[in-house]
C-alpha cells in the first residue's frame, strides 16, 4: 500500500507541483490550503507524513503541527520560505521532525520524505537498556517501570541510536546522518532541539540531564 | 604579598577615581590651595607675634639689666673703702645684690662676672659667676667684643641657647654691661632664661594652628556642599544621557527654576524628545524593510519552488524532448538555480542590513570544521585540477562561534580559490591563540591586482569579467563573508601578489564577545622569508575596514 503524505500549504500551484511529483514517486499525495482545517485534515486522511508549510491561512503552520504532535508522532517535514531562527527553530520545537527550505529540489524532498517513511533501523537486541528506561525495539516502545513514555518516532530513533552503544560519544553530525539520513552537512538545530524534546520527555529533570548527555564541543552521549 | 596590597594596583585605583571625580577634584584643589593661603598667613601672624613678643620682652630685660648693674656698682663703690672685707664676702654681697635686682623669678637669672683683659690688675682676680654656668657657651666673643668696646655704660644683649643640667637647652638672653670694681673694669654677664616666653609664643602658634585647620577644614566642607549643589545636577544629567544612549527613550531630566541648570535641562529635554522621535521613526521604517524583506521572502520562493520543481521534472525527463527543447530545458534549469542562488543571497544581504541577524553560537572545533568544509569542496576543486591541502598547526582550536556562518565562509573563500586558482594547489591553513583563531585560504593562482584590492569586498564586484565562472558565484560572496566575519567580532583580510596568487585570512575570537588584537597567521601564512618582499603588495585598508565595521555594526545592534 502507497504511503498517504498530507500536504497542507495554501499556494495552489505549488500543492500540485509537489502531487504530481509525489504521485510519480509512488506516494499517495492528499492536499489541505488551509491551517484551521488542517487537523481535521488530518484526523480524516489519516497520513502516514505531513507536509506542512510555516505561513498559512487560518491557523499558522507552526501551530497546526503543535496541535498534530498532541495526537500523534506522525513524522512532520516543514516547508520553510526562512531558514532564519524564528521559524526553523519554532517548528522544530512545536514537534516537526525535519524541515525543507523553499526553494527546495524535489529529489531533496522525497529523500527526505524516504527516510522518515523507512522502517525502523534495525538492532541487533531487541531489548535495549538505558538507565532506568526500557526500549522495546520491536514494538517501539519506552518503559520506566511500568509506565510506558510516548515518543515520536524520531525521538525513539534518537534515543535507540544514543543507547544502543553508550560508550560512543556522538558528534552531531553523526546523528544527522544515521537518525535524519543526512549525508551531508546540515543544520545541527535539528539534533539540539530534538535532544531538548526527548530530554523533557524522559528525563526527570531536563536541566540537568542524566540519560543524554551533552560532551562539550563534540555532542551527546547516553547516560548510565 | 597579597593582591590588595598591590601598590600599583591602589595608585591605579587612586588615577581613575582622580580622572573621574570632578567634586574629588574641586574638593581637593579648593583645600590645598585655602590651606597654602592659610599657612602663609599664619606664618605672617607668627612672625610679627614672636618678633614682638620678644621684642617687648628683650626691652624689659635691658631695663632690669640696667638697673642690676647700677645697683651692683654701687655696692661695689660702697664696699670697695672697707679693707678689712675679705674678698669672697664681697662679691657675694654684690652678686646678691645684682641677681635680686635682676631675678625675673627665683634661679632664673644666672649671672658672670669677667674681668676684662687687658686690664691692670691690682687686686686678686674677683672673676666669678653661676656654679652651673658654662660662660663660653652663653657669652659669645662678638657680645664681649661690643661689652669691652663701650664706653657710654651702655647694655648690650644677645639671645642664646641656654644649656640646662640635663642636657636640653632652652631659650635665653644675654646681657653684658661693664662694672666699675676699684677702678678695674669687669664684665657682667646676666643669663636670662626666657623660655616663659617661648611658652606663650608656643600657645599663640597652636591658636594659629588650630584656627588655620579648622578654617581649611571648613573650607572643604563648604566646597563638598556647592559642589554637591552644583555637580549633583549634572551628575543626574550625565546618568539620563547614560540611560538615554543604552535606549531609555522615555527619561527626562527634571526641570527647578530658571537658572543655567534648568536651561541645560530644558535644552536636554528637548533633545531627548527629538531623539526619540527620530528613534522610533527609524524603528518603524526599519520594521517596514525587514517586514518587506520577509513577505519579499516568502512571496517570491514559493512561486520560485513550483518552477524548481517543474524544472526538475523536466530536466529529469529531458532525454524525451528534441535535442533544442532539451538544450531549452537545461538552460532553464541552471538559470533557476543561479537566480535562485542570487535570491538567497541577495535576502541574506538585506537581512544583514536590517540589522536582523543574530549568531547561533557553539563550542567547536575549528579545525574539525574546516576539514569537514574542505572535504566538501574536494570534488569541485578535483574537477579543477587543484588539489586542496590542510595545514593546522597546534593550538587551541575550540571556540564559540556560529557554525553554519563559518563554514559559509570557509566554502565561500574555497570556491573563489578553486575559481581564481589556475588548477594549482590552494593551501588551507588553521591555527589558533589563546584568543583567537585563523583561516586562511591561499592560492597560487594569477592574484588580483593591486588597485582592486580594496574592492574585492564590494557588492557584486566582479574580479575579471571575462573570467570564467564555475562555482555559480552571486557577487555578493565575500560581502556575506565579510558581514559574517564582522558579526563574530572577526576580521577578514585580502593579500594578493599579481602573478603570485593570492590569500585571505579570517581572524575571529575564540570567546563570544571578544577582542582582537592579533592574528595567529601571517598573511600570507608560511612564507615569513617571503614576508618584507611582498609587504609592499599588501592591502592596508581592508583590515581596517573589517575591524572598522565591526565597531559600527555592534552599536547599530
Amino acid at each position: 500500500m502507497n504511503a498517504r503524505i498530507l500536504v497542507v500549504d495554501d499556494d495552489p500551484a505549488l500543492a500540485e507541483m509537489i502531487g504530481i511529483v509525489l504521485r510519480s514517486e509512488g506516494f499517495e499525495p492528499s492536499f489541505c490550503a488551509d491551517g484551521a482545517e488542517a487537523p481535521a485534515a488530518f484526523r480524516s486522511v489519516r497520513p502516514d507524513l505531513v507536509l506542512l508549510d510555516v505561513m498559512l491561512p487560518g491557523l499558522d503552520g507552526i501551530e497546526v503541527c503543535s496541535r498534530i504532535r498532541e495526537e500523534s508522532g506522525v513524522p512532520i517535514i516543514m516547508l520553510t520560505a526562512r531558514s532564519d531562527t524564528t521559524d526553523v527553530v519554532g517548528g522544530l520545537e512545536a514537534g516537526a521532525d525535519d524541515y525543507v527550505v523553499k526553494p527546495f529540489n524535489p529529489k531533496e524532498l522525497v529523500a527526505r520524505i524516504r527516510t522518515r517513511l523507512r522502517p525502523a533501523q534495525r538492532s541487533d537486541r531487541d531489548v535495549v537498556q538505558i538507565g532506568d528506561l526500557v526500549l522495546d525495539v520491536a514494538g517501539h516502545e519506552v518503559r520506566r517501570g511500568a509506565t510506558k513514555i510516548n515518543l515520536t518516532p524520531l525521538e525513539f530513533e534518537l534515543l535507540l541510536a544514543l543507547a544502543s552503544k553508550p560508550e560512543q560519544v556522538f558528534t552531531r553530525e553523526m546523528l544527522l546522518e544515521q537518525v535524519w539520513g543526512y549525508q551531508y552537512k546540515a543544520d545541527t538545530r535539528l539534533v539540539n532541539v530534538h535532544v531538548q524534546r526527548l530530554r523533557a520527555k524522559i528525563e526527570e529533570d531536563p536541566d540537568n540531564p542524566k540519560l543524554v548527555l551533552t560532551v562539550r564541543g563534540i555532542g551527546y552521549r547516553a547516560g548510565s | 604579598m597579597p593582591r590588595w596590597f598591590d601598590p600599583r594596583a591602589w595608585w591605579r585605583r587612586l588615577r581613575r577615581l582622580w580622572r573621574s571625580s570632578l567634586p574629588l577634584r574641586t574638593i581637593t584643589a579648593t583645600v590645598v590651595l585655602s590651606a597654602l593661603a592659610a599657612a602663609g598667613v599664619g606664618i605672617a601672624i607668627n612672625i610679627s607675634v614672636a618678633s614682638s613678643l620678644f621684642e617687648a620682652r628683650r626691652a624689659t630685660l635691658l631695663t632690669l639689666s640696667q638697673n642690676a648693674t647700677i645697683q651692683g656698682q654701687r655696692v661695689f663703690d660702697d664696699l670697695g673703702g672697707q679693707q678689712d672685707l675679705d674678698l669672697d664676702s664681697y662679691l657675694r654681697e654684690a652678686v646678691s645684690t645684682i641677681l635680686s635686682a635682676a631675678a625675673t623669678r627665683p634661679g632664673g637669672t644666672k649671672y658672670a662676672l669677667q674681668l676684662t683683659p687687658g686690664a691692670n690688675v691690682p687686686v686678686a682676680s674677683a672673676q666669678t659667676n653661676s656654679e652651673d654656668l658654662d660662660v663660653a657657651a652663653v657669652v659669645s666673643p662678638e657680645l664681649r667684643a661690643a661689652v669691652q668696646a663701650d664706653t657710654e655704660g651702655r647694655i648690650y644683649s644677645q639671645s642664646v641657647a641656654l644649656p640646662l643640667a640635663n642636657g636640653s637647652t632652652v631659650p635665653a638672653l644675654t646681657t653684658g654691661s661693664v662694672v666699675d670694681i676699684e677702678g678695674v673694669p669687669y664684665e657682667l654677664y646676666l643669663v636670662y632664661d626666657i623660655s616663659d616666653t617661648q611658652q606663650s609664643l608656643s600657645i599663640v602658634q597652636l591658636a594659629l594652628a588650630s584656627a588655620g585647620l579648622a578654617l581649611v577644614v571648613l573650607i572643604g566642607a563648604i566646597t563638598w556642599v556647592v559642589v554637591r549643589l552644583v555637580v549633583g545636577p549634572i551628575q543626574v544629567a550625565a546618568e539620563t544621557s547614560r540611560r538615554l544612549a543604552d535606549g531609555e527613550l522615555d527619561v527626562r531630566l527634571p526641570v527647578h527654576g530658571d537658572d543655567v541648570l534648568a536651561t541645560l535641562a530644558r535644552s536636554f529635554n528637548g533633545m531627548a524628545e527629538s531623539l526619540r522621535a527620530q528613534i522610533t521613526q527609524l524603528a518603524e521604517l526599519s520594521t517596514v524593510q525587514q517586514r518587506f524583506v520577509s513577505d519579499v521572502s516568502h512571496e517570491l520562493r514559493t512561486p520560485l519552488t513550483t518552477i524548481r520543481i517543474a524544472g526538475t521534472v523536466l530536466h529529469d525527463r529531458r532525454a524525451e524532448f528534441d535535442p533544442e527543447t532539451a538544450r531549452t530545458i537545461e538552460l532553464l534549469h541552471t538559470q533557476i538555480e543561479r537566480f535562485e542562488a542570487l535570491l538567497a543571497d541577495l535576502l541574506e544581504m538585506s537581512r544583514f542590513d536590517a540589522g536582523a541577524v543574530a549568531l547561533e553560537i557553539e563550542h567547536v572545533n575549528i579545525a574539525r570544521l574546516v576539514e569537514d568544509a574542505v572535504a566538501s569542496m574536494d570534488a569541485l576543486a578535483e574537477s579543477k585540477g587543484s588539489e586542496l591541502r590542510l595545514v593546522a598547526e597546534g593550538g587551541f582550536f575550540e571556540a564559540e562561534i556560529d557554525p553554519r556562518r563559518v563554514r559559509r565562509i570557509i566554502t565561500n573563500l574555497l570556491g573563489n580559490a578553486i575559481d581564481h586558482g589556475e588548477g594549482r594547489p590552494i593551501e588551507v591553513w588553521v591555527d589558533s591563540d589563546r584568543d583567537a583563531v585563523a583561516i586562511a585560504v591561499r592560492d597560487f593562482g594569477v592574484g588580483i591586482a593591486p588597485e582592486d584590492l580594496g574592492r574585492v569586498f564590494d557588492r557584486f564586484w566582479r574580479g575579471d569579467p571575462s573570467r570564467q565562472r564555475t562555482t555559480g558565484g552571486t557577487g555578493l560572496g565575500l560581502a556575506i563573508s565579510l558581514e559574517d566575519a564582522v558579526l563574530h567580532g572577526g576580521w577578514l583580510e585580502a593579500w594578493s601578489a599579481p602573478g603570485g596568487g593570492s590569500c585571505f585570512r579570517l581572524t575571529l575570537p575564540r570567546r563570544r564577545g571578544g577582542v582582537l588584537t592579533s592574528s595567529p597567521l601571517p598573511l600570507p601564512p608560511g612564507e615569513a622569508e617571503a614576508g618584507e618582499v611582498e609587504a609592499g603588495e599588501r592591502e592596508p585598508a581592508a583590515p581596517r575596514l573589517a575591524t572598522g565595521r565591526a565597531s559600527g555594526r555592534r552599536n547599530r545592534r
